[in-house]
Formats: structure tokens, sequence, C-alpha cells
């Protein structure tokens, strides 16, 4: 589970410097928040409908991604270089304190190197294809260790423009998890009030 | 007639090393723990298998953390780590519970009996008819950001009761987190990865310990820059012997070349020598070979003292041989003939002594005992047998200043000028042995009798404080007559156990029942997951899952086997549940294991009232047998002396008897008197060497008792020598860093001296003696 935490910000965090590698335009830094509205649907076997939810996201470098699920309910997950957790209606239903988790230093090497468009970290574990375009492109990333029992991800694909617009990642039992972003804009402030609260809420121990 | 004796006896003693020979070709091993010389309690066989079982599995234990300030250099020396002791083929298995295919096994076991297993919180959730909560909670895991929710159990599980119940079950090493399947923890930046492993034998093995702790040291020799702490009773066991072992070879080289100098200088000729070494050599061999085949094998321990057998084994050869200084000595059997008494009466006062040793019930002093009773006996038959034949030597006439030198002590005690000092001498003992006696204190404590490293007491600090407590030592027994019964009484203990963890007297704990609950708790989960989510809130969830609606007719998995539960016995056969095995004994016998427990008598207190369970303490349980058979030391040395008056009786006369074994007397007295004037506790080896300086104490006094005025000098002598050799191997042992060994060292060092000092008075009630003492003393 946290290991899709980890390339799900990793992402989230190089969309800028996807940009930047394909149309030299701005990178995401310090003292910037990304906001931006996001659809995740879950492709899982034997469901009817794919698990659909929605919601706005923020992602401060250097301090955190706030992940807020609005439909179907209100579930907002936040991460911060302090740890993770999630709360639904005001009620925690999970905490994970960076101290509990060794590869968090190993995420923000990898985040912090996207950031800045080192992409080593990321190329270390995963094979990577791009196509298309400046203004429409498309990565596929496939994992090195395929035959790895825990590696719980077979391929993700990344589309984008100006930033990115789509991600899906397949599982290898065949499972997909779609997210798509849309409404991104990139402003050079502080996070709001609300939004330093809820990063400084995952750092509690 | 003793021409066949002798020859006899050479058969015997070839015999004896040609066995010796085999069992040395085969290679012998040695135990070395401790509590392997501590007798097995004979009172209760339930807590002594839960007691073994539970040390047996704590003591074979190995862990290490492998730190670094780069993450995959942590990992990789840990991989490298676990390779190099899997590789020594003394392990069982590395890393407890963490590995792919034991979780795989777990969610397995797991799996079907999904609706009868509840996590405590989710249990009072539900009780409390929170319903929704778990629901909502289930929900958010499948559309939240951080959910990876398998499909599979979604449909399944649509409340997510499984995962709450697997990450709610109690593991152990509550600080470190699964990081890509290796346990860690990361503190002021530095990654540390824990290697754990199960030694395949007993950590006491020497093989097993030099092949797994060198094997341990050369891939951390191999490891630049990562710092690596290691925990568990190997590594004290193999600084434990290896301690001992080098003190068994240096003591026992000392002691040798102390032996043959003090020999050699006496006697200025080989003969002597030569004969000593015979006896000793006979003794030693004899003794170990008849020890061997008693026992099977040897502890470490019997060896030390055993080596220190020299200084009694060589008396009766000294005694023989000083007669060389006697000017009345004519042919060796006239001089065996004449020493034979002394030597005959000696060895069976001293075989009384060790017979006494034999009746604890410590496995390693029987060993101890029988070593030395069948080395002196041996040494006892070589002189009687052997030495008249060999010698060949004539009158020793170099010895005059030497002799009356010898013959100081016993002028000392019948001289009149001397009689102001010996006044003193004799009020300042009575002196110090009452303030002496009433300062000393006992201590058992089983742990101030191993000599433990410091170095590896503080590595096993900073593990416990890196990776949270680790399992106490300490733990509760739960006895039921089935395992049903003994789960329930668990969970009636939970709340208690949840109250102590509350107040901190203990960080966790592990019982049975938090991996398999009772049938009871399974059918009532059950029930309530039926009534507190089923009915009310399972047609929303599956309609919020996007699933379609439930069978009416299916009622889940479990409707199949209404009766179905997961049994212990499941779960034990399936293997998948660390630790899950030592915590089950037996039907019925149950263990709780207990982590960082820091207030045991609060936990004492608080299960008290519970039938069926009780806190099992295995270090305060040997620490108070250490105590019962301190006392019955004490009584064994009281008995020994009874024994021998007797025998002391019916060669002297009962005034003679008492004058025999006044030196002795003393010596028991005085020894323990000066090691509470030291400051030291009296422990259970200081009482056993008492037992020891009777034993030898009474071999002087008996010297001394046969001599003859015109012997005298020449019975000094050999009192002397005896007294030397002996100091130069039991006193040594004052010198180790072992606390048991230095204890009986220092006792022994004491107590010899003073039997030493105080044996010519002996002689006094003697009746052969009477006249020419009176005359003396006139």
């Amino acid at each position: 589970m946290t290991r899709i935490v980890v390339f799900l910000l990793a992402l989230l965090a190089a969309f800028p410097v996807l940009v930047a590698e394909t149309r030299a335009a701005e990178t995401l830094s310090e003292g910037q928040v990304l906001r931006g509205a996001f659809v995740q649907e879950r492709f899982l076997k034997g469901f009817q409908a794919p698990l659909k939810s929605e919601g706005r996201f923020a992602l401060a470098p250097g301090r955190g991604l706030i992940w807020r699920t609005e439909t179907p309910f209100a579930v907002t997950t936040v991460m911060s270089p302090a740890g993770l957790v999630q709360e639904v209606k005001g009620n925690e239903t999970m905490r994970l304190p960076a101290a509990r988790l060794p590869f968090m230093s190993k995420l923000y090497t990898m985040l912090g190197g996207a950031l800045t468009g080192d992409w080593k970290a990321l190329e270390d574990m995963f094979a990577v294809e791009r196509g298309g375009g400046a203004d429409a492109w498309t990565l596929h990333l496939t994992p090195r260790r395929a035959d790895d029992p825990t590696m719980p991800i077979r391929a993700i694909d990344v589309r984008g423009g100006r930033f990115v617009d789509e991600v899906e990642i397949v599982k290898p039992d065949g499972d997909r998890d779609r997210l798509t972003f849309r409404d991104q804009v990139l402003k050079a402030e502080p996070p709001t009030a609300d939004e330093a609260a809820l990063l400084a809420s995952a750092g509690r121990p | 007639m003793r021409r066949l004796g002798a020859l006899l006896w050479l058969a015997l003693v070839l015999l004896a090393s040609g066995y010796l020979a085999l069992r040395l070709h085969d290679g012998l091993g040695f135990r070395t723990d401790l509590l392997a010389l501590l007798p097995r309690e004979e009172q209760d066989p339930v807590l002594q298998r839960a007691n073994d079982a539970v040390t047996k599995a704590l003591g074979r234990r190995v862990l290490a953390l492998v730190g670094h300030a780069d993450r995959e250099t942590a990992r990789k020396a840990a991989a490298t780590l676990g390779d190099a002791l899997l590789a020594t083929g003394q392990v069982e298995r590395i890393g407890e519970g963490i590995d792919v295919d034991r979780l795989k096994r777990l969610g397995a076991l797991y799996f079907p009996h999904r609706q009868s297993l509840l996590s405590d919180g989710d249990r009072a959730l539900l009780t409390a008819g929170k319903g929704e909560e778990v629901a909502t909670r289930a929900l958010s895991q499948a559309f939240g950001f951080a959910g990876l929710v398998d499909a599979g159990l979604l449909r399944n599980d649509p409340f997510l009761l499984l995962p709450s119940f697997l990450t709610n079950l109690p593991f152990p090493l509550s600080r470190l987190t699964p990081d890509e399947g290796m346990l860690s923890v990361t503190e002021n930046g530095t990654t540390w990865v824990l290697v754990s492993a199960v030694l395949a034998g007993e950590p006491f093995e020497l093989d097993l310990q030099d092949r797994l702790v060198g094997a341990f040291d050369a891939a951390v020799r191999d490891m630049p820059g990562v710092t690596v702490k290691r925990l568990g009773a190997v590594f004290f066991a193999h600084a434990g012997s290896k301690t001992a072992i080098t003190e068994a070879s240096t003591l026992g080289t000392l002691s040798l070349v102390g032996t043959i100098l003090l020999v050699g200088l006496a006697f200025r000729r080989p003969g002597p020598l030569l004969h000593n070494l015979l006896a000793l050599g006979v003794g030693m061999t004899v003794g170990l070979s008849g020890s061997l085949l008693l026992f099977g094998e040897l502890h470490v321990a019997a060896l030390l003292f055993g080596s220190s057998l020299i200084g009694v084994a060589v008396d009766y050869s000294l005694h023989y041989s000083a007669s060389l200084f006697d000017p009345l000595s004519g042919s060796p059997s006239d001089r065996l003939r004449h020493v034979l008494p002394g030597i005959a009466l000696g060895l069976v006062t001293t075989l009384i002594g060790y017979a006494a040793l034999m009746l604890a019930p410590f496995p390693g002093l029987r060993q101890i005992a029988a070593f030395s009773i069948i080395g002196l006996v041996g040494a006892f038959l070589t002189v009687v047998l052997w030495l008249p034949s060999l010698d060949r030597a004539r009158r020793l006439t170099h010895g005059a200043l030497m002799l009356r030198a010898a013959a100081g002590l016993w002028s000392f005690w019948e001289e009149r000028r001397w009689r102001g000092v010996r006044l003193v001498l004799v009020l300042g003992c009575a002196l110090a042995g009452a303030v002496g006696l009433a300062r000393l204190s006992a201590d058992d404590d089983v742990r101030r009798l191993q000599a433990v490293s410091a170095e590896l007491r503080h590595e096993q600090d900073e593990i416990q404080r890196l990776i949270g407590a680790t399992t106490a030592a300490q733990f509760l027994l739960v006895q039921a007559a089935d395992d049903e019964a003994a789960l329930r009484r668990q969970e009636d203990l939970a709340a208690t156990l949840a109250g102590l963890k509350a107040k901190g007297s203990i960080a966790g704990y592990q019982m049975p029942a938090a991996f398999v609950p009772s049938a009871r708790t399974q059918r009532e989960n059950r029930a309530l997951v039926a009534t507190a989510l089923d009915a009310p809130l399972l047609a929303a969830q599956r309609a919020s899952l996007g699933l379609p609606p439930a069978d009416p007719n299916d009622k889940g998995p479990n409707s199949k086997a209404p009766e179905g539960v997961l049994t212990l016995g499941d779960a034990l056969a399936s293997d998948s549940v660390p630790f899950l095995r030592e915590l089950v004994l037996g039907p019925g016998l149950h263990v709780v294991a207990l982590q960082g427990l820091s207030d045991p008598d609060a936990v004492r207190a608080a299960v008290a009232g519970t039938a069926g369970v009780r806190l099992v303490n295995p270090t305060a349980d040997f620490s108070a047998l250490l105590a019962k058979y301190r006392h019955r030391a004490l009584l064994l040395t009281g008995l020994a002396g009874l024994l021998m008056l007797p025998v002391l009786m019916w060669r002297y006369g009962w005034r003679g008897g008492l004058w025999a074994l006044l030196p002795p007397g003393a010596a028991l007295v005085l020894a323990p008197a000066v090691v509470g004037l030291m400051g030291q506790d009296f422990t259970f080896f200081h009482a056993m060497a008492l037992v020891l300086i009777l034993s030898i104490g009474v071999d002087y006094a008996v010297f001394c008792a046969e001599s003859g005025v015109e012997q005298q000098p020449v019975t000094m002598l050999a009192v002397w020598l005896a007294t030397l050799t002996t100091l130069l191997s039991f006193g040594l042992l004052a010198f180790s860093a072992v606390p048991a060994v230095h204890s009986f060292g220092v006792t022994m060092l004491v107590g010899i001296s003073i039997a030493f000092l105080f044996a010519p008075l002996a002689a006094r009630g003697t009746r052969h003696n009477e006249a020419t003492n009176n005359a003396r003393l006139r």
C-alpha cells in the first residue's frame, strides 16, 4: 500500500519536471503550491463499475501532499516528510509516522530528485520509455525487477501536456488504477492556513 | 601379592587410558552452560517443562542490528550477515516472520475464518453499535489515495475485517517496520536493519559458538563503516566459555608448573618428582575416563575444578616421598608401611567429604565429585601399589635446613615461648570469626555467578532501545484442561494485561489467543458481525463499492460449516503464525510472553487471583534453588564432619578425634568469616568450597596426628608441600574472572591456609603423642 503512495507521490511531484524536459517551462520548487482536481478510478475484477472517487489535491514541495477525496464521501489523506495520516469525517483512520517508514527517506530522495530533474532514483527501479511530442507526451514505466513478488506494479502509463493529465497504474493481477487530473494551477505562494494545519497534523507522532 | 595388585592396576590404568584416547579421538564435547550445573527442579515437571521450553526458545534467538547512514548499504550488509550465518549450518532460519511466503500462508490460514476474527478495536466498535465506523474505514481504504486493496479481498470481505485483524496482531519488536522484506528502524539518519536467526542447536555448545560467532565476526570485519550490534545468549556464552577455557589452561599450567618446581626444589632429584607426576597423571587419566564413562560428557566447570585435583592427588605421593628425609626410614616397603595409615585415613576422610558432594543433586557437582573420587583412589593406588617397586632412591640428607624450617610451625604450637603469641592469634581469630560471621550476608542471584561481558551488555541495551522492548525471560504460564479452556483463560486475562500495559508495567504481550481466539469468542464474533454489521450495513456497503447485491442464500463462507472455527491445531500445523509454536507448550499449557517487563511484582500481583495463571521467573527460580542448595551444602559439610568423626575417634579415641577435627573445623568457621570481612556475599560456591576444605584439612590433621615425635619435621615438610600445591591449584582459582569460580577459590585459599596453620594441634589428643607432648609443655 505504502509503495503505491511512494510512486504516486513521486509521479505527482515529477509532473512539472516532465514538462520541463519537454518544454523547458516552469519547474516546481519550494515556495510554490500546485493545486488541482482529480478523478481516481479503480478497475477491480468482479466489480460492476470502477470504484470512482473525485476530489482536489494540493502539493507543496518540501512540505507534503494533501489528497482530499470529496465524492463518494470525504476522506483526507495527508503525506508529509514526517508521516502519513488519513481522516474520515474528522476521525483518524490511519496514521503512519515517518519513524515507522524507513523508506520515507528513500521516498524523499526520489521526490526531491524528480523535482530537480534527477530521475536516477526513479529510473533505478523502472525502465522509462518516452513518447509523443512537446505538448502531448507519454511515459511508459515498467519495473526493472518484474519477477520480484513484492513489486505490486506491472506498469505505469503517464500522459501529459503542460502538467500531467493522466496516470494509469496496472497491477500484477490486472486490476488498474486510473488518475485523471484537471484544473491544475501552479501558484508561487505558501500553503493556506488550512493546508498548513493539515500538513502539520501528519507530523504528530 | 602387591605384585599381582600392581599388575592388575596397570591393566586397569591401560584400559582407562585406552578409553580416554578413544573418546579424545572422537572429539570430546564439553558443556559450558552454568545452568547445567544446577539440579533439575524436582517438584513441578510442568513448570520445569515450561521453563525449559521458554528458556530454550529465548536462548536460541540471535538478533543483530546492522546500521549505516545509507539504507542500501545497511540492507546489503544485513543480507550478507544473514547469509554468512546461514552458511555456518548452525542456524535454523533467518528472519522469523517476515518472508513473503510465510505471510501468504498466514493469509491463507485466516482467510476462511475472516468473519470469526475481529481485532480488539473492531470488536469494541461493533459491541458499541458503531458498525458504520468500520464500514466507513473500509470505504476510505477502497476509495482513498493510499488504498491498495486487493479486489478479491474486497469482494469477500467488504468491511475489510481481515486486514484490520492482521495489522493488529501483537507481533513483538514494536519499533521495527517492514521495509521491502526486512525489518528496520531509522534513527538520527542511521538505518538499522534487523538480522534475526534461530540457532539449530544449543547456544552453550562450544562448537556451535565457535562457528557461529566466528562467522559473525568475520562477516562484520568485511563491512567497513557498518555498525553491528548483537544480542543473544550465544554471544554471552561464547565470551564466557572463552574466558573459562583460557583460565582453565592458564591456571592449570601455572598450577602444574608451580607444583613441579616446588617438588623439584624440595627433593632435588627427579625420582620423587616423577613419582608425583605418575600418581597425578594416573589420577587424572582414570578420573577423566571414569567420569566420561559414568556421565557420557563433562562440564567445562567440572574440568576446571577437576584440573585442580592436582593439589589433592599429590598429597599422598608427597607424603610418601617426604619420608625419604626420615632418618629412621628403611626400604621403600618400610616407608610405605610407615605412611600408609596416614594416607589411608586421609583418603577415607577425603572420600567422605567428596561423597557428601555426590549427595547434592547438582549434575555438575556430581561430575566433579566423581572425577575427584576416582582420581584420588587412582592416585592412592598408584602410590601404594607402584611407587615402592619403582623407588630406587636412598635416604635424602640435604634437607636439614628445610626440615627445621618446616618444623617451625609445629614448634610454634608446642613451645612455651610462643604462648603469648598463640593466645593473641587464637583470640584474634576468634574476634575476626565473630565479626566476619556477623557481617556475612548471603546472595544467591544466579546472574552474579557468570562473568558477563560489559560490551555485550551495552550492545544488548542499545538493541532493546532501538527495536523497542524485547521479550522478557519471565512469562505467564497458563494451565487449563484443554486448549479451548486455556484460550478462554487468556481472553479473560486480556483486560488485566491491557491495564498493566497502560500502567507501563509491561510494554506488550503475546498470547496464543491473540492469534487464534477461543471457539467461544469466534462464535461471538460471527454473531456480532451478523447483527451489528451484515444485517444493517452489508447491502449499502456492497452498493457503495459497486458490488452486486449479496446472494440472499449465501451468508458468507462460514455458513457452509456452522461450527467451523479456526483451531490452534490448524494454526500450528500451518506453521505460518510467527512465534506461536513457542507459545504453545502442549494441550492446555500456554505461555503468554511479556515484552519490556519493568515491574514483575505488579504483574505477579495482578494475576495472583486468576486460577491457572502464574508468573514464572526462571532466573528467580534458579536463584531460589541456589539458595536451597547453599543451605544443603552447609548441611553436607556438617554431615561430612560428623561422618568423619567416628573414623577419627576409632583411631585416636574420642578426645583425639575431636582434636583431629579441630584444625579443619577452625578453617570451616574462619573461611566464611574472612569472606564476610572482605565484604563479599556468601554464595553457594563459597559453601561448596567448605566441603573441600573439610576433606583436605582433615588430611593434614591426620598426617600430623599419625606422626611420631621423631617424624614431626618430615611430616610437617609433607604437609607444607601438600598445602602449597593445594594453594597452587585451588587458591589460584581466586584469580578467576568467573565470579562463581572466584568465590570458590577465595574460600579455598583462606580455608586451606587456616587448616594448615592449625594442623599441628591435631596431634595434641593422640595417645601415642601424649607423653611427649606433656613433656614438652611442661
